[in-house]
């Protein structure tokens, strides 16, 4: 007991990987909320240059900058309804409508405290229940991860805007930018034209810019002559009442997140969707409506999405499995120092296992001092006029979509999206199940494909297959029951027998 | 967020462009393997492709279900879709992608802002200078040096 306690303090007591820690939480919330730069491509780039150092001090860096950089896509979300990871995506939705009345400075004050809790739920799980939760997420097969990635597609729902056909189409719109490139199956090309570029997809990074940063900037050149956004940073820490009272859907959100977190291939991104469906279902009388500035749909997926950190590693670490595309870059980082992720790893390497649960606790902990302290000086960054920020959100915009493959047609990708957001926005789509379907497209590809060759390629027998085996079953029932909801028949009966 | 009363200009051709659209994209993935089997690399693309066209038709019924907001024709929606500073300043940044092979990335970058922040800002040209040239030099101090980003270099220099 006394030495499992050392092995998880040891990043707690030595100065420098203390110092690494806070360093790499700092940078993370800001690499985190910088549209254009990403968690995954800042794990990467680290790697490259620590791979000479101690591995502690790799992974107490590495870790810093994925809790922080998963905290801080929800700080533009907040503030310029940019989210910047996907992650937050679920977060623009009601945080800033919040700050646009004033209370930008609640909205980060409970989406960091929301989002510790969130984080730490997820280390107490990963610390706790590492081989029962591994246990339930390897039983998933083929067939459910198609329906996982169907669901999360569906919860376009509720993201539609005006209305679900419109998100749908969004969402089938995402999924058809997913499979651009060449068949990783077969090999077949899919929409390529002959072009070359086009045969290795398109990174959902470009499109996330496109979609979000440029198409954001073009709409916001309507508003050029209006006053620079000036979000009103007043009360950050939230009121115990405010904590007290969320409490309990942030500890149901971040339960939700983490279990999502540790189904390999699925992220925080998708935690945060699931949650913040949920608190819309759940939530019977918001005191807001959701999309008009809930705190409830901030609280939600922000809880849920850091929860999912603590949840990707649980994989990572027992199965040798990502969590997701961050925990595949620390699968790298642990095989270049010599350390083979699996079973083994928590037997043979105790103190291993034990550093990462203490490193991603510590890093909560500077999670919580960082997003409280220090956001006046954030926030000036987007008070400065729109004529200033718009020209940089483009060029930050350009250089994050080079940045993912340093391939300067990606650039010019990302400006046509941004283009075709722009239109999409101006008729009342939103974009968000865009981004989920470019993510999630190529997985219900693969998946479906999976299954349906199981099935050996017969119709009957994949649908028994759907509703003969207890997880399939449970996900499929979800799946139906969704799409009912959604149906505009049973949302009028359901507006009509609201009182 | 609720469906407006009436239409926006425009919006029930851009929903016909949408159908026609869907519709393109649903014979272009028959086209990569057509009903051949249920796991080709078609299938899914059909399925997506299938739903928009779908959808589509459902957004279009429902442009053609509602009234036509007051103002109409080429000049509203001109107003409306292409503002004269959307269009230019999409100008810019579309010229800003073309030289960036030939001037490099950190120039064209600085060349963009400066006649961005300049035209939209009313402060005058040394104002637009210097906060171009300090923009410049973060991006590359934080994307060159820290990330290390091989940034673009035009072959006018090289």
């Amino acid at each position: 007991m006394m030495e499992t306690l050392g092995f998880f303090a040891t990043s707690w007591l030595d100065p420098s990987l203390l110092l690494l820690t806070a360093l790499g939480t700092f940078a993370g919330i800001y690499i985190g909320a910088i549209p254009g730069l990403s968690v995954t491509m800042a794990a990467s780039i680290l790697i490259s240059f620590t791979f000479k150092w101690e591995v502690n001090e790799a992974l107490a860096l590495i870790a810093g900058v994925y809790v922080g950089g998963v905290y801080g896509g929800a700080r533009t979300a907040i503030l310029l309804n940019i989210p910047g990871a996907p992650s937050a995506i679920a977060t623009a939705l009601d945080s800033y409508p919040l700050a646009r009345k004033g209370l930008a400075g609640e909205a980060i004050g409970l989406s960091t405290v929301m989002s510790v809790i969130g984080g730490l739920v997820g280390v107490l799980a990963l610390a706790i229940a590492a081989p029962l939760i591994a246990d339930f997420a390897i039983k998933f097969t083929s067939r459910d991860y198609m329906l996982l990635g169907i669901i999360g597609i569906l919860l376009v729902g509720t993201l539609s805007g005006e209305s679900f056909a419109k998100g749908a189409f969004a969402g089938a719109l995402g999924v058809m930018i997913g499979m651009i490139g060449l068949d990783p199956m077969t090999a077949e090309a899919r929409f390529t034209y002959g072009s070359i570029n086009l045969m290795g997809g398109v990174p959902f990074v470009v499109a996330m810019i496109g979609f979000f940063g440029v198409a954001e900037a073009l709409a916001q050149l309507e508003h050029i002559s209006a006053a620079p956004i000036k979000q009103k940073v007043a009360r950050i820490v939230p009121s115990w009442s405010d904590v007290r009272r969320y409490l309990g859907l942030g500890l149901k959100s971040s339960g939700l997140g983490t279990l999502i977190g540790a189904l390999p291939g699925t992220g925080g991104d998708i935690a945060a969707l699931l949650a913040y469906d949920h608190a819309k279902r759940s939530t019977k009388n918001p005191e807001v409506p959701f999309g008009e500035g809930a705190k409830e749909g901030l609280i939600a997926p922000e809880a849920a999405n850091n929860a999912a950190v603590g949840g990707a590693f649980v994989p990572m670490l027992t199965l040798g499995i990502p969590g997701d595309a961050v925990t595949a870059i620390i699968i790298g980082a642990l095989y270049i120092h010599g350390l083979k992720p699996g079973p083994l790893l928590l037997t043979d390497t105790p103190h291993l296992f034990w550093f990462i649960v203490g490193n991603l606790t510590l890093a909560n902990l500077f999670l919580l001092v960082f997003g409280l302290t220090g956001v006046r000086i954030f926030t000036k960054v987007v008070e400065c006029p729109r004529a200033i920020l718009i020209p940089l959100i483009i060029i930050l915009s350009a250089v994050g979509a080079y940045a993912i493959q340093n391939n300067p047609v990606h650039i010019t990708w990302a400006l046509g999206f941004g283009v075709l957001g722009y239109f999409l926005k101006r008729y009342g789509f939103q974009v968000g199940p865009i981004i989920l379907g470019v993510i999630l497209g190529p997985m219900i590809d693969a998946n479906y494909r999976r299954a349906m060759i199981g099935a050996q390629e017969n119709i009957g027998t994949f649908i028994y297959d759907l509703l003969s085996h207890p997880i399939s079953l449970v996900l499929t029932c979800a799946l139906v029951f969704m799409f009912i909801t959604q149906l505009p028949f049973v949302k009028n009966r359901k507006r009509q027998t609201r009182p | 967020m609720k469906t407006p009363d009436t239409l926006r200009p425009g919006e029930r051709l851009f929903a016909l462009l949408l159908v026609v659209f869907a519709g393109y994209a649903f014979w272009e993935s028959y086209g990569i393997s057509g009903f051949k089997g249920l796991t080709t690399g078609g299938v899914m693309p059909m399925l997506a492709s299938g739903v928009m066209l779908a959808t589509g038709v459902v957004i279009l019924y429902d442009t053609l279900r509602r009234p036509a907001s007051a103002e109409t024709g080429l000049p509203a929606l001109l107003a409306y879709l292409f503002p004269l500073r959307v269009v230019l300043f999409t100008a810019l940044v579309a010229a800003f992608v073309a030289v960036i092979p030939y001037i490099g990335f950190l120039p064209a970058s600085g060349a963009l802002l400066f006649v961005a922040i300049w035209t939209l800002w009313s402060k005058g040209p040394v104002w637009a200078m210097a906060i171009s040239a300090l923009s410049v030099g973060v991006i590359y101090l934080l994307f060159g040096v820290v990330f290390q980003v091989i940034l673009p270099t035009g072959s006018l220099w090289t």
